[in-house]
């Protein structure tokens, strides 16, 4: 509070009153009513039960458990085995995508930075950028044109005989995992190339002239150097792959769900907005929980590495 | 011009700044006059800037008064002061065009554009660079920009003006003729400069008097012969100038000299800052290089010649004498001169008067 | 050029191709005549799905709802944004290093997540204090949004900020500036560039969002919730043109930025009056970022002009005679299939009234089941045949 009290002194001293009370009512303001407020009320919500209006606020109103419950049980008692299935799956297909993103990722992301120069390195900039600028759906679409049963891929594929009749890559997900590895490129490739940018060449040089193989100046030189890009170009990738809904519901397999996609399905089909709240919540505490448990590996690792 | 001359002095009554646990300031108490031009001098981290941000009001002191014209400045803005600021780096606003700059403070107080521009006009003239008012500050050399920076800050009539560093971005040459440049606009516009510098030789060539500040102390306070010639601090001895050590002894003072037993013999020399010693008092002798004079023996010492390194109007002379190593500036004879061989034996000595006696205190080395 | 470039230069060049291959198949789709989005078989060279895509009533409400979304959350974001950066800027790095994450937290936080936790919130208050006025899409989607489309906004002004000589301001003070004008006529100034760019990228934000705005936007939708449904619910190559139109902007605005770029590297070191294209007035003109843009949009100008008078009537109907006939082949070989059936049997069996329904119709796959109204087209049939997976058609 005290050390607030004094930036707010230092913003009025520097920027004056009208400059220091719009920092200071702006911030509170997202902070509290956009960032805060709706991830209680959320929370609150969770814990109530799916009422008509008119029973709100009357004696059957209270705090249960319920939504919960009903997660990761049936109503018979036995496991719900299906939703907490969908989430594991999520998860590890949101792992697949991240380190999908991260391989092909940090070749490019190392020669933006050390190999490519002048309008090469222009261009490539311009390059990645680009595909970004266009629509998300639109990119899913893209994918949904390329994979679909009458496809260029499976049309090519036919032509050239790998395979006879038309394989169904959207029921295979790969259409779904390629689109989703699409979608975050960016959000890996300029971590990393960040980070690895800070490297002086000099070292790769001089460990090169040391008779080092390509391979070991990565492990040994440029890789630890990455690392911290890395590890927050896999946080932003993983948590948005998590947290994707248009991807899947546009290339997702029709027996193969998104856990957003179960979520969406409580609020907009079936109306129970508690249940659907819960489910949210389930997925933001596994999301963070799992992001964080996977930093503190990533940072021992780093540690041994760094040796 | 008004009849009676601004009062344009500035009075640091008992300054003390700190910050948390650490004292940047340390009981500073001076008075500037009006008019002077006036340099705070010490090695970086000494407290002269922390000192001029107090003047110019943002910061204030934690203990004592600031006093600009004999008016107690304590709650005073920057903004309100009648002082303006010369930063290290200039400041000037990129996005401007020069005149525009120069004008910013009359236009922050509402001064009409036309009026606004022919003072800006006028003020380049002053600092002899007319027609560049449309230019931005990007597209001038570093000597054009440190006197657009002045014109701006006078812009502003201040009684004080404060310049922090400004020179130090400038090459050699450069900074030497805006030394003389600055002397002029100063004596022009008769404001009263403050300037802080780590380089003596700007402090001592423009400056009327120079504080010598080491540790947030002021050591010494004068004109600029004085501190040179009459150091009242061992600091102020081995900062302002080349200067040779030697430990000793006080054997005994009479009045103005004292003998000093040091290891390579005893010397009489003058006692610094007029002050009283006791025999078997600890003290330090300094003698300035171009003063030790070979082949004197009265007040001499034997020395063995160790190196030399020719810097074509002087030769600076190293010679061994015991544990010490002292230096000797010797100016070029040339080839009518002679000096003498390398490994040789030769005799040192110098006047009483130009050695000092000051008491043991922390030296600029080991600032 | 040793083995490291070439492997180097191989894999950009693979890496590019993923990257730029399904956006340019796609925009290739958008001048095929086939009804389902595919470069094989090429049917005929058309550019009626672009007046098919103006014609979609739907796409366009969502993209008017998206234009008064974007300019309500850039009017917000913007600020708030500008608002967290300087916080930031004043605060002890301990402090400041736990605002910067609950700041960014945003961007991380699914998108449904952010968008349910709105709609709950609001819910609720407009409930609580009858305020039902609150409970509508534009409102909810502009506060769900600007949560995390602020963080962008200050992620850019966080970046200027750094270069910011913070002398500057205290020059200003020092010449008399009180601090707001300090603020207004130099930290303002110097953040402008900074402003605009915040202001386009909270835009883009806004109107790309799609799994907050999906909950948030409620009974309305915007465009991208429109598009994302039409694509849901069968694809047509409409959307191939939407990306041609998307994409050909992006390239605009591009190539225009990078000449702009340029000009003024070039300027600012010192190469404008050594260069010999700028040497010479001719191209020093032509390379004007306003003439690029000019020149650029003449170019499309013109093709657009072409392509909405090319008439692809005639060769789709081709098509679809050639079609018909193939079909025709099929029905007589079934005919005579059902024939000697009966004739082996001596039962009569039904015949297939409609040749689409019962050979054609199920074969495709994600065909949309009834033709969506068709401009200029000449065939009632065409949806129909739309169905028709590529095998059948090849042989």
């Amino acid at each position: 509070m005290k050390q607030l009290k004094l930036a707010y002194d230092a913003l009025l001293a520097k920027h004056g009153m009208g400059a220091a009370l719009f920092v200071a009512i702006s911030v509170t303001l997202w902070v509290v009513v956009f960032i805060t407020l709706p991830q209680l009320s959320m929370l609150d919500y969770s814990f109530r039960f799916n009422l008509p209006v008119d029973q709100l606020g009357t004696d059957a109103d209270h705090y249960t458990l319920e939504q919960y419950r009903s997660f990761f049980f049936n109503n018979d008692g036995s496991v719900n085995r299906l939703d907490i299935l969908i989430l594991v799956r999520t998860l590890i297909a949101a792992l697949i995508v991240t380190g999908i993103d991260v391989i092909i990722c940090y070749p490019i992301a190392y020669i933006l930075a050390h190999g490519a120069k002048g309008v090469a390195a222009r261009l490539m900039v311009i390059g990645l950028i680009i595909p970004y600028w266009i629509n998300e759906i639109l990119r899913a679409f893209a994918f949904r044109v390329l994979f679909g049963s009458t496809g260029v891929v499976n049309t090519w594929g036919m032509q050239l005989g790998l395979w006879d009749a038309p394989v169904d890559f959207i029921r295979a997900d790969v259409a779904l995992y390629c689109g989703l590895a699409y979608a975050y490129i960016l959000l890996m490739i300029f971590p990393i190339y960040n980070a690895v940018e800070a490297l002086d060449h000099t070292q790769v040089e001089a460990a090169r002239d040391m008779g080092a193989p390509l391979w070991r100046v990565h492990w040994r030189v440029v890789l630890p150097m990455a690392k911290p890009g890395i590890a927050s170009g896999a946080t932003m990738v993983f948590m948005l792959t998590a947290g994707a809904l248009a991807a899947p519901q546009i290339l997702g397999g029709p027996s193969s769900l998104w856990f957003t996609q179960v979520i969406y399905q409580w609020f907009n089909e079936s109306s129970n907005w508690p249940r659907g709240s819960a489910y949210a919540v389930v997925l933001l505490v596994t999301c963070i929980s799992f992001v964080l448990l996977m930093m503190r590996v990533f940072k021992v690792s780093v540690g041994e590495i760094g040796k | 011009m008004p009849d009676t001359i601004p009062d344009r002095s500035v009075l640091l009554d008992h300054v003390t700044i700190r910050f948390g646990t650490y004292t940047a300031v340390d009981n500073a108490n001076l008075k500037i006059n009006s008019g002077e031009f006036f340099s705070f001098l010490g090695p970086s981290g000494c407290g002269k800037t922390t000192m001029l941000r107090c003047i110019s009001g943002f910061s204030e002191p934690t203990e004592g008064r600031v006093l600009i014209g004999g008016k107690d400045m304590a709650g005073v803005g920057p903004n309100k002061r009648p002082t303006a600021l010369i930063f290290q780096h200039l400041a000037l606003f990129p996005l401007m065009t020069v005149a525009e700059n120069i004008a910013f403070p009359l236009e922050v107080r509402g001064v009409s554009k036309k009026e606004r521009r022919k003072k800006a006009d006028e003020l380049l003239e002053m600092i002899a660079l007319p027609g560049i008012g449309d230019k931005k500050p990007g597209e001038l050399s570093g000597g054009q920009k440190q006197r657009v920076a002045i014109a701006r800050a006078l812009a502003v009539e201040p009684d004080i003006l404060l310049l922090d560093e400004p020179l130090s971005a400038l090459d050699l040459k450069l900074r030497q003729h805006m030394r003389t440049e600055l002397r002029a606009i100063q004596k022009q516009v008769g404001v009263t400069f403050i300037y802080i510098t780590h380089d003596q030789g700007e402090a001592l060539t423009m400056s009327d008097r120079v504080a010598v500040m080491s540790r947030g102390v002021i050591e010494q306070v004068g004109e600029p012969d004085r501190i040179y010639n009459r150091p009242r601090s061992a600091f102020v001895a081995s900062f302002v100038g080349e200067n040779n050590a030697l430990q000793g002894v006080i054997k005994g003072q009479s009045g103005e000299t004292a003998a000093l037993e040091t290891p390579m013999g005893t010397f009489e020399a003058r006692v610094g800052g007029g002050r009283k010693y006791k025999a078997g008092d600890e003290a330090l002798l300094f003698v300035r290089p171009e003063q030790l004079i070979p082949g004197a023996t009265e007040n001499a010492f034997q020395a063995t010649l160790a190196r030399q390194e020719f810097e074509g109007a002087t030769n600076h002379v190293f010679a061994k004498a015991g544990e010490n190593e002292l230096r000797i500036s010797m100016v070029n004879a040339g080839l009518a001169g002679s000096l003498p061989g390398q490994g040789e034996s030769l005799s040192l000595g110098f006047a009483p008067m130009n050695g000092t006696i000051l008491p043991v205190g922390h030296m600029a080395s080991e600032t | 050029m040793n083995r490291n470039t070439i492997f180097g230069g191989a894999y950009a060049l693979a890496f590019f191709s993923f990257l730029f291959g399904p956006l340019i198949i796609m925009a290739l789709t958008a001048f095929n005549s086939s009804r389902f989005p595919r470069v094989a078989p090429w049917e005929c060279f058309t550019t009626n799905w672009f007046g098919e895509l103006f014609g979609n009533a739907r796409l366009m409400e969502g993209l008017m709802n998206s234009v008064i979304i974007g300019l309500g959350v850039v009017a917000l974001a913007v600020p708030i944004g500008l608002a967290g950066a300087l916080a930031l800027s004043e605060l002890p790095s301990k402090l400041r290093s736990t605002l910067y994450t609950v700041l960014i937290l945003p961007i991380l936080i699914p998108g449904v997540v952010l968008g349910i936790s709105t709609i709950v919130l609001w819910g609720q208050i407009s409930r609580g204090i009858g305020a039902g006025f609150l409970y509508n899409g534009y409102f909810l989607t502009i506060v769900g949004q600007i949560t995390f489309v602020s963080a962008y906004a200050m992620l850019v002004f966080i970046a200027r900020l750094q270069r910011f000589d913070a002398t500057q301001t205290e020059a200003a003070l020092d010449l008399g500036a009180t601090p707001g004008q300090a603020f207004r006529k130099i930290l303002l100034p110097f953040m402008a560039p900074a402003i605009g760019s915040a202001a386009f990228i909270t835009l883009l934000a806004s109107f790309e969002n799609y799994n907050t705005t999906v909950f948030t936007v409620l009974s309305e939708s915007t465009f991208t919730t429109a598009l994302a449904s039409k694509v849901r619910h069968g694809t047509d190559p409409s959307l191939s043109a939407l990306a041609v139109i998307i994409i050909t902007l992006t390239l605009i605005g591009a190539l225009t930025n990078e000449a702009f770029q340029r000009r003024k590297e070039a300027e600012a070191g010192g190469r404008a009056s050594r260069s010999p294209l700028y040497a010479n007035p001719i191209t020093r003109a032509l390379t004007h970022p306003g003439v690029v843009f000019a020149i650029l949009v003449a170019v499309i100008g013109g093709i657009t002009y072409a392509g909405s008078q090319y008439d692809s009537s005639q060769c789709e109907a081709a098509i679809l005679q050639e079609k018909l006939d193939r079909q025709e082949a099929l029905r007589a070989e079934q005919r005579a299939r059902i024939e000697a059936q009966e004739a082996e049997q001596g039962v009569t069996v039904p015949k297939p009234d409609s040749a689409f329904g019962g050979a054609f119709g199920g074969v495709g796959t994600s065909a949309p089941a009834a033709p969506a109204p068709k401009v200029e087209n000449n065939s009632a049939f065409g949806g129909a045949f739309g169905g028709i997976a590529p095998p059948q058609t090849e042989e």
